[in-house]
């Protein structure tokens, strides 16, 4: 393990030393080095996630498919998707955007006497164990991005956004990351803020993205698998997410909507959301089956949301 | 071969003579892991890392405090200190409710404790007895190292984003009056004569240095690229440099204010500590997660210890005199 780790420390010092430093210097932003280091392992993750993922996930779909089509190019946008997202390109832009935000509520909230609290003020033992720690912040993250996922499904204008997401009829392990950019912004704002608040530290938050990430990818796979009975109210497995995702069940109803969960099923139990129907439904939006177009490329779907959010599409 | 062999036992032999003899029994080296929040514990002496303790979120610097009884960690992301055994680096306290510290320091007269909170651009003055807030206030961009003048009347921090330093008024606990520098000011450094403050120009390659009553610019020496933070020799003339991008480290002679000489050391540089001795120079590798001792009579690297993620600040007791 630890071979394992100083390859990667080394892989990482190689990489950040001969590329990334040189251009951060360029470009005047040394104070950003230790971003820039970060964000080179974010990148490093996300290769290594993305090489992971298609080898055992791609596996998994072959040998146990839902569905099998004989026109895939559906997929390809989503692979783009996931391109952009996972090896940092758009991440690194909206935190660009949301930084001055984020950085600015919390300096006003100090020169008005507020730190903001974190979770081992109230649970002091977590200061001395980081596992514990990190499972209790994964645990009160997953439960924001439920909220943040009802709400997506319960606001018109979000849902404009978020409907991208669900429009995809064949779905894989690609599509987690198939979002509208503005969607992507107001999630991770919301969770920025949210982890601002209950104190997550920058490492720990890249932890719970790559976990979070992980476990994602496996619920939106074209594979049929469950986790069995008591399984499937621990983790979200892809019959689950499936069913969130299922043409007539995945955005419709009085919740609009059921099984919004990420990590945990609990959410869904504990609020009334969870769908126990045991299928694997075709997925997608009842108004596709009526020709609404939701766009094949990447520029179409974004703009395709711009045009529903404005009411005009 | 076989010659080469005790050569090399010697060589080992000496090398630990050196460390049970400038390193006092059960003394540690504690260095702080700013990536995963952690401190290593580190013996000198097998220069092996004995252990990694959870400390804090983002910790990145640490001092003595001036009783030298404490060590004080400063957890930018937990917004807390966590004070430390000098020598074992065993946690005896954690104080809360001190908002981002990033870099701190004792005025000389130890009345005030200035933490410089790097992310939220501000500085902050606590009452050195009680830690207890005196003042908050909003700087330029990205504050950063720290000195103080010898009568503790003013605080000098860098503001690496707005390329500038500001002096702040311990009295009157505000902004006296700012200079502009080189790009990205990172450390800060008050000669032993109180007269010259030496400041590394991390966006350049060179140590700028200030005549800070006559708030001019007295010269700038070139060192090598991202030139980032100082140490104290511990002879009263010297101090070292490190040049985090260029990977080496300048001994900079604060007299004739001349580079006396700049040898390589690898992983990013950050950092530094001299064995009493002055025989040893230990520094954070920032980017290889390493601690590299540095033999400062060949300015050969002797050792590399693996040490947490992204380690910065570091400390052991036996150092060499702070000027």
């Amino acid at each position: 393990m630890d071979a394992l780790v100083a390859l990667w420390a080394q892989a990482q010092a190689a990489l950040f030393e001969s590329v990334v430093q040189p251009a951060v210097f360029h470009l005047g932003l040394v104070s950003w080095l230790e971003a820039a280091f970060d964000a080179t392992e974010i990148f490093m993750i996300g290769a290594a996630e993305i090489v992971v993922l298609a080898a055992v996930l791609g596996a998994l779909e072959k040998w146990r498919p839902v569905e099998v089509w004989a026109d895939r190019r559906p997929v390809r946008v989503d692979i783009a998707y996931t391109l952009l997202v996972r090896l940092g390109v758009l991440p690194l832009a909206i935190f660009f955007l949301l930084l001055p935000v984020v950085d600015g509520l919390d300096g006003w909230l100090r020169m008005h006497d507020f730190i903001p609290p974190k979770l081992e003020d109230a649970f002091p033992a977590l200061f001395d164990h980081p596992v514990a720690s990190f499972l209790a912040y994964l645990v009160v993250i997953d439960f924001v991005l439920y909220w943040v996922h009802r709400a997506q499904h319960a606001f018109g204008w979000w849902w404009a956004l978020h409907a991208l997401h669900h429009s995809q009829r064949e779905m894989t392990f690609w599509t987690d990351d198939r979002n509208h950019l503005l969607d992507m912004v107001i999630t991770d704002l919301v969770l920025a803020v949210a982890a601002l608040l209950v104190g997550v530290a920058p490492g720990q938050f890249v932890a719970i993205v790559a976990v979070t990430r992980a476990v994602e990818s496996l619920s939106h796979a074209n594979v049929r698998l469950a986790f069995g009975r008591v399984g499937e109210r621990l983790l979200v497995s892809p019959r689950f997410h499936r069913v969130h995702h299922a043409i007539g069940l995945g955005h419709e109803g009085a919740r609009q909507g059921c099984n919004f969960a990420v990590l945990f099923p609990v959410w869904d139990h504990l609020f009334g959301t969870a769908n126990p129907v045991r299928e694997f439904p075709a997925t997608g939006i009842r108004d596709q089956l009526h020709g609404r177009d939701y766009g094949e490329g990447f520029w179409r779907q974004q703009w395709l949301g711009l045009k529903r959010l404005a009411g005009r599409a | 071969m076989k010659y080469l062999g005790k050569t090399i036992l010697l060589a080992a032999m000496a090398w630990g003579a050196t460390a049970h003899a400038v390193f006092a029994p059960g003394e540690k080296v504690i260095v702080l892991n700013s990536g995963d929040g952690s401190i290593s514990i580190v013996d000198p002496v097998t220069r092996k890392e004995e252990k990694r303790v959870p400390v804090g979120k983002e910790p990145h610097h640490l001092m003595a405090t001036p009783d030298n009884k404490e060590l004080i960690v400063a957890n930018a992301a937990s917004n807390d200190l966590v004070f430390l055994d000098p020598k074992t680096g065993d946690i005896l306290r954690r104080v809360a409710d001190i908002s981002d510290p990033y870099q701190i320091g004792y005025s000389p007269d130890r009345k005030w404790f200035v933490s410089a909170s790097n992310r939220l651009d501000r500085v902050d003055i606590y009452h050195g007895a009680t830690l207890k807030l005196a003042r908050r206030l909003p700087t330029g961009k990205v504050p950063s190292h720290i000195a103080f003048s010898a009568d503790s009347k003013l605080a000098f921090v860098t503001l690496q984003e707005s390329s500038e330093f500001i002096a702040i008024d311990l009295e009157k606990q505000e902004i006296a009056w700012k200079m502009a520098t080189g790009k990205q000011p990172a450390g800060i450094w008050m000669t032993p004569d109180d007269r010259h403050l030496l400041i590394g120009i991390t966006g350049e390659s060179h140590l700028e240095i200030y005549d800070w009553r006559a708030r001019k610019l007295v010269k700038r020496i070139l060192t090598g690229l991202g030139a980032h933070n100082f140490v104290a020799k511990g002879d009263g003339r010297h101090v070292f440099l490190s040049n985090r991008m260029a990977n080496t480290i300048s001994l900079v002679d604060q007299q004739t204010l001349e580079v006396k000489e700049t040898f390589p050391v690898p992983g990013g540089p950050d950092c530094m500590e001299i064995t009493k001795d002055g025989r040893q120079l230990w520094t954070t590798s920032r980017w290889i997660r390493m601690v590299t001792v540095v033999d400062l009579e060949t300015k050969k690297v002797l050792h590399q210890i693996p040490v947490g993620k992204s380690p910065h600040g570091l400390y052991f007791q036996s150092h060499a005199p702070r000027r």
